[in-house]
């Protein structure tokens, strides 16, 4: 591979003379380089120069392209002239070429520091966050012009994000529909019969064969056409397509392990949170009764994707759904953030994606525990009685396996503002303030056999365990309406790679 | 009169049929998988020893899952076709 040093070659790739920019070789069925895309738009949208090379045909770039929202210009390499004079052995292979045409630096795959080092020397800002839910380093897929060539192939790469399925089987119904589908299909209760004119409406010109994943436990077939049938039987409206298939995508990621969260016997369910003008656009409530019966597009969207969980994945609560006392979420657990009236930038920007993008994040969640905290008048004494709560997430005296969501009231979070915390304060002052007194650990129970693994800290004088692990375990969210001093703590199941971690998914305009 | 409905659920064909039964479990080989929960070797003493002893199985091995929170891995279940029956077994 060219290396940092050396002159490149000659081609026509129309960066800005006299400014220095980054190549990057991507193929568009590569897992690391879709991964890449967020950061590589970050980039390019704070006025560097970025220009992709796709060793695919025009017509897989131009999907890409559109399915990955590039803001930079891809040029098409289908014949890999260009892949072969730069030699990257594998893909993404980043290329930051200087004012002069020399090369500065040359990286394969994916790491965020990396990437935040090339965003510094091209006097831009930090575009990789450390826990927005990708993780810090990924391998990417072997180039093009290493793979071994066959003069009998002649057929595109496969492109595992446009995998064609089965349509969906008709069933005639000859009884009350609305019993039928509430006996066959239901969470139990009443659905939307999915007529086929209703789930043409849902699809609006989609393909129905698409898939979009295999939802764990059992990996049924997620395509568009059954995606569809489950969004008509939640009531959702046709434009929810929108966010649904975001939503199934970031269900089926291995990062958010739904093998496990569906089959534990743990109370977890997966929470969605809105983030971004999709809210308005498609209605959510972000408000007075977030957590309850206050929308049709919360309620909508959270059943939806627990019908395709039980439908399609297979979770059936009488069976591979192990949990010991279940969870009302499993009807449908879905928010949106307060953005227009939090204090600080909302959960998605915080995240690294942009303020005007649109996204779902799933998060392994219990059901919210009430925090009311009506006399206290500062920052430190609001969060503290949130730190009371965190406390006890999982089992009272187990740390450093789980990981929390705060869903801040508004009135919590002008007084925590008004006392001049930012997010990060406030992240951090709970990691340091959540611990378990020593005192309690002395008989037998859950955590009690972990204590040699436990970081000890002294809070308000008295030695502790810390509950959390980072101060990364803890995320916030902005929600609620404007009376009550109140705010909410959302504990996971087991968090991390071994468990489930949270993930973000934008939402690509469909058509 | 009758309405079509577009099937919802998964129409994917299993992808294995389920293994036969076994008629006895004496002179057979066992493996027991630990999920790695706590507990869960407690639990599976006592059960090779009934193996063992009360249905005179030949041979029990003993296989470990990284983590119970996961699938096992595609090489752990390779070891398992190895053996006449298994036993996965949760603990808590």
């Amino acid at each position: 591979m060219i290396e940092a040093g050396n002159k490149v070659p000659q081609f026509r790739l129309n960066p800005i003379d006299g400014e220095s920019y980054l190549l990057v070789f991507l193929e568009t069925d590569c897992p690391t380089c879709r991964l890449s895309m967020p950061y590589l738009n970050r980039l390019a949208k704070q006025g560097a120069q970025v220009v992709g090379v796709s060793q695919d045909s025009e017509t897989l770039t131009r999907e890409f392209a559109r399915q990955t929202s590039a803001v930079f210009p891809i040029e098409v390499d289908s014949d890999l002239r260009i892949s072969r004079a730069y030699d990257p052995v594998a893909v993404p292979a980043f290329v930051l070429v200087s004012s002069d045409g020399y090369v500065k630096r040359a990286h394969i795959g994916f790491d965020k520091d990396e990437l935040n080092t090339i965003a510094s020397e091209m006097g831009r800002g930090t575009i990789a966050d450390a826990h927005d839910g990708a993780p810090p380093r990924k391998p990417g897929c072997s180039s093009r012009h290493l793979e071994p060539s066959d003069t009998m192939a002649s057929a595109e790469p496969l492109n595992i994000y446009a995998a064609l399925g089965s349509r969906a089987s008709r069933v005639e119904v000859s009884e009350d529909p609305y019993e039928y589908c509430m006996r066959e299909f239901g969470d139990p209760l009443p659905v939307v019969p999915p007529t086929v004119d209703r789930v043409e409406r849902m699809m609006g010109g989609l393909d129905p064969r698409q898939v979009i994943g295999m939802v764990p436990p059992c990996y049924g077939e997620a395509t568009i056409e059954k995606i569809a049938a489950n969004a008509v039987m939640a009531g959702c409206e046709p434009g929810m397509m929108e966010v649904l298939l975001p939503v199934v995508r970031a269900a089926c990621d291995e990062r958010l392990n739904l093998h496990g969260v569906q089959a534990t016997t743990h109370f977890a369910a997966p929470l969605i949170v809105v983030n971004g003008p999709i809210r308005r656009k498609l209605g959510f409530a972000c408000g007075q009764n977030v957590f309850s019966n206050v929308a049709r597009a919360n309620s909508t969207l959270g059943r939806a994707l627990q019908l395709i969980l039980r439908n399609l994945g297979g979770a059936e609560p009488n069976g591979i759904d192990m949990s010991t006392l279940g969870n009302p979420a499993k009807f449908s657990y879905c928010i949106a953030e307060n953005e227009e009236q939090s204090p600080w930038e909302p959960l998605h920007v915080e995240l690294g994606f942009g303020v005007h993008q649109s996204t779902v994040t799933l998060f392994a969640a219990e059901a919210p525990h009430g925090v009311s905290e009506h006399r206290a008048r500062s920052a430190k004494g609001v969060l503290k009685a949130i730190s009371h709560a965190m406390a006890t997430v999982w089992s009272y005296r187990a740390c450093m396996g789980t990981e929390a969501l705060v869903v801040l009231g508004l009135e919590h979070a002008r007084t925590i503002h008004g006392d001049g915390f930012r997010k990060e304060d406030v992240r951090e002052f709970l990691f340091n303030k959540t611990g378990i007194p020593m005192r309690a650990y002395d008989d037998d129970g859950d955590g009690t056999n972990q204590t040699h693994l436990y970081q000890e800290i002294i809070i308000d004088g008295e030695r502790c365990y810390q509950k959390f692990r980072s101060p990364e375990n803890i995320s916030i969210v902005v929600a609620g309406g404007g009376a009550g001093k109140f705010s909410a703590v959302i504990g996971s199941w087991a968090a991390g790679p071994r468990g489930s971690q949270r993930v973000t998914y934008p939402c690509p305009s469909l058509l | 009169m009758s309405i079509t409905i577009v099937n919802p659920c998964n129409e994917r064909k299993p992808i294995a049929a389920r293994a036969k039964r076994l008629q006895t479990l004496a002179g057979k080989a066992v493996v027991l998988l630990d999920i790695s929960k706590p507990g869960g070797n407690v639990f599976l003493d006592r059960l090779e020893r009934l193996l063992v002893e009360r249905y005179a199985v030949a041979h029990v091995a003993r296989e470990t899952k990284p983590t119970y929170t996961k699938p096992a891995p595609v090489q752990l279940i390779e070891k398992l076709r190895n053996f006449d029956a298994v036993i996965e077994a949760l603990a808590d």
